[in-house]
């Protein structure tokens, strides 16, 4: 039963790749909100403020004390728990030196060459301010030693960039636009996990919440990249209560000429693909063979692989609660121009929906 | 919150010009734009721009080369990534290294085409002994979101089409521009604002006097724009070479006796030759006066 229903999921499925081109619009709005608002790990107010601002007015969206974003929708059990994060790779101000520049520590798995000599942003409460990460010198860019990253204010002093109202703890990234390539693929930088959190706003938004037949939480998580540290407040203020989790979180694809092929193989542009196996957690077989059944059920298409990374849903898994992440296929992660399909994102929605209806 | 500045005209045209592309061989679309700002200025057979001012038999020259190292789209694949190609020119070492994992931009007659050089993804390099290798341009591979040769052809992406990293100038600090080349870009700013402002004034350049004004092509590899100037309109008694950091112009301009006495005028920059290269828009503003003096002087 399994492996036919793995088979079918990898079949095309013309019906649902014909996609009406206004969800595929509302779909890139939201996400396009969502990618052009900054949240390191810590910092994600702006992020977590564009979701409540997308969310329907029945939502009712509520903050803990770790600062995830939750909305509760049906009555009764089981409890479903659906997880995206709100966070982004970038880097924290741990100093600023008597020359007025910025030293910086990452916050979350990055190749450091990537970001210098860049444009940046420091971003403290209320405000930004532009900067520029220093060149890597020939030594520091072979070692690729974050330690090495500056930042440079436009300051010559310390009391220069303090004036500018910079304070160590803040957090810095680099400016970023969503753009549209050919047909259907889009490259921008915290496409990990802004897709998740935007296919989880979209399937709000067209869900009936007094049609499901039990409790769904959606959730978006803060500081997923250094730890799941808000997953984990979540699955320890739920504990036993949740039947099961999704994460819906990137699926890391080796499609792409750099990467080997051994695994991690899910072309983008096919669909929302169930993470089976990856770092943190492996899904259960039958609960695997469910969620390709609930895809096939709305001619969503759905492949199913394995990759590297954690997900929020492995928080879950000290309270018993089983986890099925489902992702969708990302080229380049945690670099500057990550490359998704549109097409890919909107299923992912539209996956996300039918697992808290159907499932 | 940085206070910046309020921008003047020369800032408002040093951020314009920083944002477009003129790799070596390939600047018509940079010169297109200062032909349309400088009213009665032409393209010469070079390629130049060259606006000349007044009538004199003394005359004086000043300079601005426009171009840039770069990238042409060397081939592409059947799987619709492209190869590129080095612009000939002056070896810049770790320049290469600037593309990886960034957004670039395709020159095509029809429009720029975004694109992007794939990186490998760091969640995949978990566990692996293959440490990221240094990047070279040999193993830039642009993806532009096309899955096939015939994708790629049909968004006007052509072999030799242009690539330069995506221009996005930035401000910062007080008075700061960062972006690839911003101190030639700003220096060649000061040189149309100067320009505009000497045509439009009766009077400003002396009698019996004439100054040629021209932003020239190729300087990173040939000279073949300021050696046009000098054997098509010289001889000069004075030469005035405008540009960024070390001005690269330099090196070429003692093989043409024709430009007379050579006078460097170079932006000092932070960052140079990176895509933060960075400039005080002040210090462009003060050689744009500094320009409108010389251009003023009696002789």
């Amino acid at each position: 039963m399994r492996a036919a229903l793995a088979l079918l999921a990898l079949l095309p499925f013309t019906a649902a790749a014909a996609q009406d081109p206004e969800r595929l619009r509302e779909t890139e709005a939201a996400l396009k909100t969502l990618v052009e608002s900054y949240g390191v790990s810590g910092m994600e107010a702006p992020v977590r403020e564009a979701v409540r601002r997308l969310l329907p007015a029945w939502a009712k969206p509520q903050v803990d004390t770790a600062g995830n974003l939750w909305v509760t929708a049906g009555r009764g059990e089981p409890t479903v728990v659906l997880v995206a994060h709100l966070d982004e790779v970038g880097f924290e101000v741990t100093a600023i030196g008597e020359d007025g520049a910025l030293e910086v520590t990452p916050r979350g798995g990055i190749f450091p060459t990537l970001w210098a000599g860049r444009p940046a942003l420091v971003h403290g409460g209320r405000f930004s301010v532009p900067a520029v990460f220093q060149p890597l010198d020939s030594a520091a860019a072979s070692s690729g030693d974050p330690m090495s990253l500056r930042v440079d204010v436009g300051a010559t002093s310390r009391a220069q960039t303090e004036a500018l109202g910079v304070r160590i703890g803040y957090t810095v990234t680099s400016p970023k636009e969503y753009v549209r390539l050919a047909g259907e693929r889009v490259t921008a930088r915290s496409f990990d996990d802004r897709v998740g959190s935007a296919a989880q706003v979209m399937a709000v938004r067209r869900l009936d919440p007094e049609k499901l037949r039990h409790t769904v939480i959606f959730l978006w998580s803060v500081r997923e990249e250094i730890g799941l540290e808000g997953a984990r407040a979540a699955a320890r203020s739920l504990g036993l209560r949740p039947a099961r989790v999704h994460a819906i979180d990137t699926f890391v694809s080796a499609d792409s000429p750099l990467e080997l092929r051994n695994f991690a193989v899910a072309p983008l542009g096919q669909g929302p693909v169930a993470r089976a196996l990856d770092n943190s957690s492996v899904t259960p077989p039958a609960l695997l063979d469910s969620l390709v059944a609930v895809a096939g059920s709305r001619g969503i298409p759905l492949q199913v692989g394995t990759t590297n990374g954690g997900n929020d849903g492995s928080a879950f898994a000290e309270f018993g609660v089983p986890d099925v992440p489902i992702g969708w296929p990302l080229r380049y992660s945690h670099s500057p121009v990550e490359v998704a399909d549109l097409r890919d994102v909107a299923h992912l929605a539209e996956l996300v929906q039918a697992v808290a209806e159907r499932w | 919150m940085a206070a910046q500045s309020a921008p003047s005209p020369v800032d408002d045209l040093a951020r314009r010009l920083a944002g477009l592309s003129a790799v070596t061989g390939l600047e018509q679309q940079l010169v297109d734009t200062l032909l349309s700002l400088l009213p009665g200025s032409r393209r010469d057979r070079a390629g130049n721009a060259v606006l000349s001012l007044g009538a004199g038999a003394s005359r004086r020259l000043a300079i601005c080369p426009v171009d840039e190292p770069g990238y042409v789209v060397g081939h592409v694949r059947a799987d619709g990534y492209l190869t590129l190609r080095r612009s000939p020119g002056r070896p810049s070492p770790g320049r290469d290294a600037q593309l990886e994992g960034q957004r670039v931009s395709i020159w095509t007659p029809r429009g720029v085409v975004p694109g992007v050089v794939a990186v490998r993804s760091i969640h995949l390099t978990r566990g692996r002994d293959r440490a990221p290798g240094t990047f070279t341009v040999d193993s830039g591979l642009v993806d532009v979101g096309a899955g096939s040769e015939a994708e790629v052809g049909s968004l006007g992406i052509r072999p030799l089409a242009p690539v330069t990293l995506h221009k996005r100038p930035h401000r910062y600090g007080r008075d700061l521009l960062a972006a690839p080349v911003a101190g030639r870009r700003a220096a060649c700013a000061a040189l149309v604002v100067t320009a505009r402002r000497a045509a439009a004034e009766q009077g400003m350049i002396p009698r019996r006097q004439s100054v040629v004004i021209a932003f020239v092509v190729e300087e990173e590899l040939s000279g073949r724009g300021l050696g046009t100037i000098a054997n098509s309109m010289g001889p000069f008694e004075e030469t005035v070479i405008v540009d960024g950091g070390d001005g690269g112009a330099t090196t070429s301009a003692d093989r043409w006796p024709s430009l007379g006495r050579v006078v460097v005028k170079a932006l000092p920059v932070r960052y140079a030759g990176t895509p933060v290269e960075t400039v005080a828009l002040s210090d462009a503003e003060r050689l744009a006066a500094e320009l409108a003096a010389w251009i003023g002087e009696s002789r």
